[in-house]
């Protein structure tokens, strides 16, 4: 497990170089930018609304223990320009988010990129 | 779902009365003039080329002793923030004032009118009216957050004088703040067909022993328009 994690902070790391700095309507700052992590789990809700769009995930850690994690693209009108709908995503979906977690410890990840089950990548924030 | 936001904002300046800032410029209005066709034209949806949390690149502004204190604070703050809590006057969807506004990730569309160019962006559904008629500031108004904007062309270039912000928005994400004295000139002018320039002269005593300048890039994007943004919908700051 560990060996895999390993893999998957690597490729988070690759995706940050190539995706840049990210902000939206919540300071950046409050983000560990430098610390990007990539996630797979359960879609439980997906909210498509400004200031941002939000999928709540559940993600089995480690341990098998269950956590819910909110993950903040950017708005609607911006992810719409980067490809997205507001249909794409539904409760049950899997999926695998990359991004840049809260620095306090809470579950929030700032998306920086999203894969979905049929292994169609978006941008999360939809500007470079 | 498309909007006709552009249209509707259009349609509410052409009215000329659904603010008191309006009304008040009103007053001292000369008579429209027509949009001179040697004028530079700016007309189209842009969008920063390059966003960075901060409007300098590198360097820190000549700050006076209690701006840089307020400063050292908000990076403090930024920080070491909840996401939900953070310090930032934008979290709580207040308007970024000048010229924040034009750092945004988000698009803005300039519309020509005969005595103004209109700024309409996206982020907060703000506008700028920059009035070209040749009136100047208002003598008397209260501070606002977006502040008063007169403009006037010089060759290819727009340059727009804007006064009466208040002192409750940052200058940039980072934090760096200023007075309700400050005074900002903007100039704008075209480098190539697709890239419009804007160097932003910041001149505020009470703030920074010196004035100070920065530049910015924003590119055309034909394709875009502005959308419907509101920021209050969901937003989960307190």
């Amino acid at each position: 497990m560990k060996y895999r994690l390993a893999i998957l902070f690597a490729v988070a790391m690759g995706a940050l170089l190539v995706a840049g700095p990210v902000s939206a309507h919540h300071s950046s700052a409050a983000y560990d930018l430098d610390h990007p992590a990539t996630l797979r789990g359960t879609v439980t809700s997906f909210e498509w609304s400004n200031p941002h769009v939000f999928i709540h995930v559940d993600v089995k850690d480690d341990k098998g223990n269950v956590e819910n994690w909110r993950v903040e693209g950017n708005s609607p009108n911006m992810l719409t320009r980067a490809g997205w709908s507001k249909d794409m995503i539904k409760a049950g979906d899997q999926l695998e988010v990359t991004g840049a977690p809260a620095k306090n410890g809470n579950k929030i990840l700032r998306l920086n990129s999203l894969k979905l089950a049929n292994g169609q990548k978006f941008d999360g924030q939809g500007f470079k | 779902m498309r909007t006709h936001f552009t249209g509707v904002v259009i349609a509410m300046l052409s009215l000329c009365c659904c603010t008191a800032g309006l009304a008040q410029n009103a007053k001292s209005s000369k008579s429209p003039t027509t949009l001179a066709a040697d004028h530079p034209d700016f007309s189209g949806v842009w969008f920063i080329e390059k966003y960075t949390r901060t409007i300098l690149p590198k360097e820190d502004p000549p700050f006076q002793p209690w701006s840089q204190d307020v400063y050292k604070a908000h990076v403090l703050a930024n920080t070491t923030a909840d996401p939900d809590s953070g310090p930032d006057p934008t979290a709580r969807c207040i308007p970024p004032g000048v010229p924040r506004i034009m750092l945004h990730p988000f698009p803005f569309e300039i519309v020509n009118a005969r005595d103004r160019v209109v700024f309409i962006f996206e982020y907060q559904s703000l506008v700028r009216q920059i009035f070209t008629d040749g009136r100047g500031h208002p003598k008397d108004f209260d501070a606002t957050y977006m502040g008063n904007s007169t403009g006037k062309y010089e060759g290819d270039t727009l340059v727009v004088d804007t006064v009466g912000m208040n002192d409750k928005t940052w200058l940039d994400a980072a934090g760096l703040p200023h007075s309700d004295s400050m005074h900002v000139l903007e100039r704008y002018r075209r480098i190539d067909r697709n890239t419009l320039e804007a160097t932003f002269t910041i001149e505020d005593p009470k703030a920074y022993t010196k004035t100070w300048t920065a530049q910015k890039l924003f590119k055309l994007h034909p394709d875009w328009q502005i959308k419907e943004y509101v920021c209050a919908e969901n937003n989960e700051i307190h």
